[in-house]
């Protein structure tokens, strides 16, 4: 009798915690951002995160070299011709951010931009 | 009424320059700079929201190196830049306190819409503001002239 007290415990635990284990991965899970880049804009040109979540940027560049840079969030990342780069970061500022292209890609580079606002 | 002074001036002296590039004498280089500075240069209080650190200046350093090199060299001192003597007005050199007394929104206004008639074109769009930002910290801690050599597309 014990000892099926026992087994019973340790089944309640283990299915417990296999129930409880997939959603504390999907809390601190990196939220996944995939923006494309091409001249002269960004796709999508305006995105929205929670400070404090972490993220996964993913920076796919469908012609020319680009980058993506937000100055206040100490973000860069860069990518070369028709390639993809990532960058893990987590905003720790509220507020909406303008990054731009870090990369100089030709005549109107300086009006690729990409507004970013960060939420509590 | 300063600015009708100005202009008759200008309309005055026109005739007298004709359409020769020929290097502008000292008065006329009184006049036009003179009203860069206090009229047709806009934008003289704004500040610039970048410190000046050794990431900012190393920034503005890059993003030179890509729009104003061709004419104004490495430096800012049209090092390499072999018709810089050649343009009228001449290309001035960063240094000179003509351009360092632009206030640091002047020099955004001017590397954002250039400055007609001269050759320097506007970089607006083709510059983030961020980028043009930089660029105003880089210019007022240009390096020793020569000090970075000629710009490579003149070196091939």
């Amino acid at each position: 009798m014990h000892k099926d007290h026992l087994i019973f415990a340790l089944l309640l635990i283990t299915a417990g915690s296999q129930a409880l284990m997939p959603k504390a991965h999907a809390e601190n899970a990196p939220r996944h951002i995939e923006v494309t880049a091409k001249r002269f804009g960004f796709e999508p040109a305006e995105i929205t995160l929670k400070k404090g979540e972490p993220v996964d940027l993913v920076l796919r560049s469908t012609d020319v070299p680009h980058g993506l840079r937000f100055r206040e969030l100490n973000v860069n990342v860069t990518v070369g011709k028709g390639g993809t780069s990532e960058i893990h970061f987590t905003p720790n500022l509220t507020g909406t951010f303008v990054g731009h292209c870090s990369v100089f890609c030709g005549s109107g580079h300086g009006s690729m931009a990409l507004k970013l606002h960060v939420v509590d | 009424m300063d600015r009708i002074v100005y202009l008759t001036l200008a309309a005055a002296l026109l005739p007298a320059i004709g359409c020769k590039a020929n290097p502008p004498g000292p008065m006329e280089t009184r006049i036009v700079s003179s009203a860069k500075h206090h009229f047709f240069v806009g934008n003289k209080k704004q500040k610039n929201p970048l410190a000046a650190t050794p990431d900012t200046i190393a920034d503005g350093k890059e993003a030179f190196s890509h729009y104003c090199v061709a004419c104004h060299g490495m430096d800012g001192q049209n090092t390499g830049v072999p018709f810089a003597e050649r343009m009228s007005p001449p290309v001035p050199s960063l240094t000179s306190r003509d351009a360092q007394d632009y206030t640091d929104g002047q020099l955004k206004w001017v590397i954002d819409y250039g400055i007609w008639p001269s050759g320097m074109p506007g970089a607006k769009g083709t510059l983030s503001d961020d980028e043009i930002w930089s660029i105003v910290v880089y210019l007022r801690h240009l390096p020793p002239a020569g000090s970075l050599g000629e710009p490579e597309m003149y070196s091939h």
